[in-house]
């Protein structure tokens, strides 16, 4: 049997999105039970990042359930073409789990306010597009292009919390080196997910 | 680059080159809203940003699969239920200020109003459609009915502290509801004043929520009961209210089996074996599905 993984895992749109976006849409429209699909759909994705983050059973039970009801808050903020709503969904549930973190770490720098609304609504483009198929290898083979410098970096910020100043220090790194292990691990990932050599 | 309380002015390059920390959250809040600020105006390309988040999927996808607890999906839907009820009851209460005063207005259900405000809360609060296909329904549509028609009760009495007070006491009871293996209870009024929200968690500790009851004055108590498989009522404990009308109770102890009734009695002293007076408000505890 041939095998030929597709050259470009990344894309826009799919049935799942269609699906949740209706979800969504209802809502928007103020159906409590869209609420319930959404969570029966996401709720091991959100706990398991939000637990990954916390490494706490009560606070990410905490960061799950404020991560879905801001959803159904701001369901009618959600903007169609600038991400799935599944990855959406997981951009707030890392932010609050993120936010969570950091506000058991005292000397860390917090938002004035709660929290900003999630990136996907102010910033066009960030989560523009979204991986699929998203099995076991895909992920492994995505993060194994990554040297051991960038994981370090690349994990600290989005499981750890911590900020670049915060990696630099505990890594003994200068931060302008610390800045480019992020970037160019991401973009490394991103070429590996293209399909292209790494 | 500037301390953290100062709004940093970013060129392209400094942005390019904080790009990865941006989209992992790792920049302090002052930064972040500069590079949003930023992206906002500058004409040249950023790309890249949009590049480097479509990789966070596979970061988030490469988390250890953790399974959430039973409890947590009643919570959260009987904590949006909730939020949703107060905002109706809130919006309710503004339409109520802008007409003409009514000093006999009944009381009646938001949801049946003749010209609901289009705000989503309100059609949350009429298309909680699955009611009894789901645990949380349950919970959701006694949190609805209690904190709606409560809080249009009171607040339309202006007894803002006491809607708080009670809005808080069914906080509380929201809590236990969304414990798994807990009951719920619905205590509707019989032929007076008085109705409630119970939970009971999996380990017997209840907590009980009532408005709109009448004072009490002297040795005069509200008497909490249980009723088992066995009909005969145990205490559950008793309180006293003042002119705000509401109340909490807290116990422990109580059988957890579906079906067990609960009622609330007006006694002329605590610490009774039996009910001697009125039953004010009761309900049957079930579990969620």
């Amino acid at each position: 049997m041939t095998r030929a993984d597709p050259p470009l895992r990344l894309r826009t749109s799919s049935p799942a999105d269609e699906a949740d976006r209706a979800v969504l849409a209802r809502l928007a429209d103020g159906e409590l039970d869209a609420l319930e699909d959404l969570y029966d759909r996401y709720k091991t994705m959100a706990y398991s990042i939000a637990y990954r983050i916390t490494n706490d059973t009560t606070l990410a039970e905490d960061v799950v359930q404020e991560a879905f009801l801001g959803v159904w808050r701001n369901a009618a903020r959600y903007v169609e073409g600038r991400g799935s709503v599944k990855t959406w969904l997981l951009s707030i549930v890392h932010h609050r789990a993120v936010d969570a973190v950091r506000r058991r770490r005292p000397t860390t720098e917090l938002p004035d306010v709660e929290l900003p609304p999630p990136d996907a609504l102010t910033l066009p483009d960030v989560w523009a597009e979204v991986a699929v198929g998203l099995d076991a290898v895909t992920v492994q083979g995505a993060l194994a292009v990554l040297s051991d410098v960038q994981r370090e970096a690349i994990h600290l910020a989005y499981f750890g919390g911590l900020t670049q100043q915060e990696i630099a220090d505990r890594t003994a790194t200068p931060l302008g080196t610390v800045k480019s292990r992020m970037r160019l691990g991401l973009l490394a990932m991103r070429r590996n997910l293209e399909g292209g050599s790494s | 680059m500037s301390g953290p309380d100062a709004m940093p002015v970013l060129t392209h390059d400094e942005v390019v080159e904080m790009s990865g920390a941006f989209v992992l959250g790792a920049l302090p809040p002052a930064e972040a809203v500069a590079v949003r600020r930023h992206l906002g105006t500058c004409q040249l390309d950023h790309t890249e940003i949009a590049e480097l988040g479509s990789v966070l999927p596979v970061l988030a996808a490469s988390a250890p699969v953790a399974v959430p607890p039973d409890g947590l999906k009643a919570r959260i839907m009987a904590a949006a239920t909730a939020e949703a009820a107060t905002q109706t009851s809130a919006a309710a209460t503004a339409e109520a200020a802008t007409a003409v005063p009514t000093p006999a207005a009944p009381v009646v259900a938001v949801a049946s109003a003749p010209t609901p405000s289009p705000i989503a809360p309100q059609r949350a609060a009429r298309r909680t459609g699955r009611i009894g296909a789901a645990g949380w329904a349950l919970r959701a549509a006694a949190v609805v009915a209690i904190v709606a028609l409560g809080g249009w009760n009171l607040l339309l009495r202006n007894q803002l502290a006491a809607a708080q007070s009670y809005q808080q006491a069914v906080a509380s009871v929201i809590d236990v509801a969304g414990q798994a293996g807990s009951l719920t209870a619905v205590l509707t009024a019989d032929g007076g004043p008085g109705t409630g929200l119970a939970a009971i968690s999996a380990s017997g500790g209840m907590t009980l929520a009532m408005q709109d009851l009448a004072p009490t004055s002297g040795s005069t108590v509200y008497t909490a009961w249980v009723i088992g498989g066995d009909g005969v009522p145990a205490d559950i404990g008793s309180f006293t209210v003042d002119g705000a009308g509401t109340a909490s109770l807290s116990a422990g102890g109580l059988p957890t089996t579906s079906g067990i009734v609960l009622a609330v009695t007006r006694e002329p002293e605590a610490g009774l074996s039996a009910p001697t007076g009125p039953v004010i408000s009761k309900g049957k505890a079930t579990a969620a599905g």
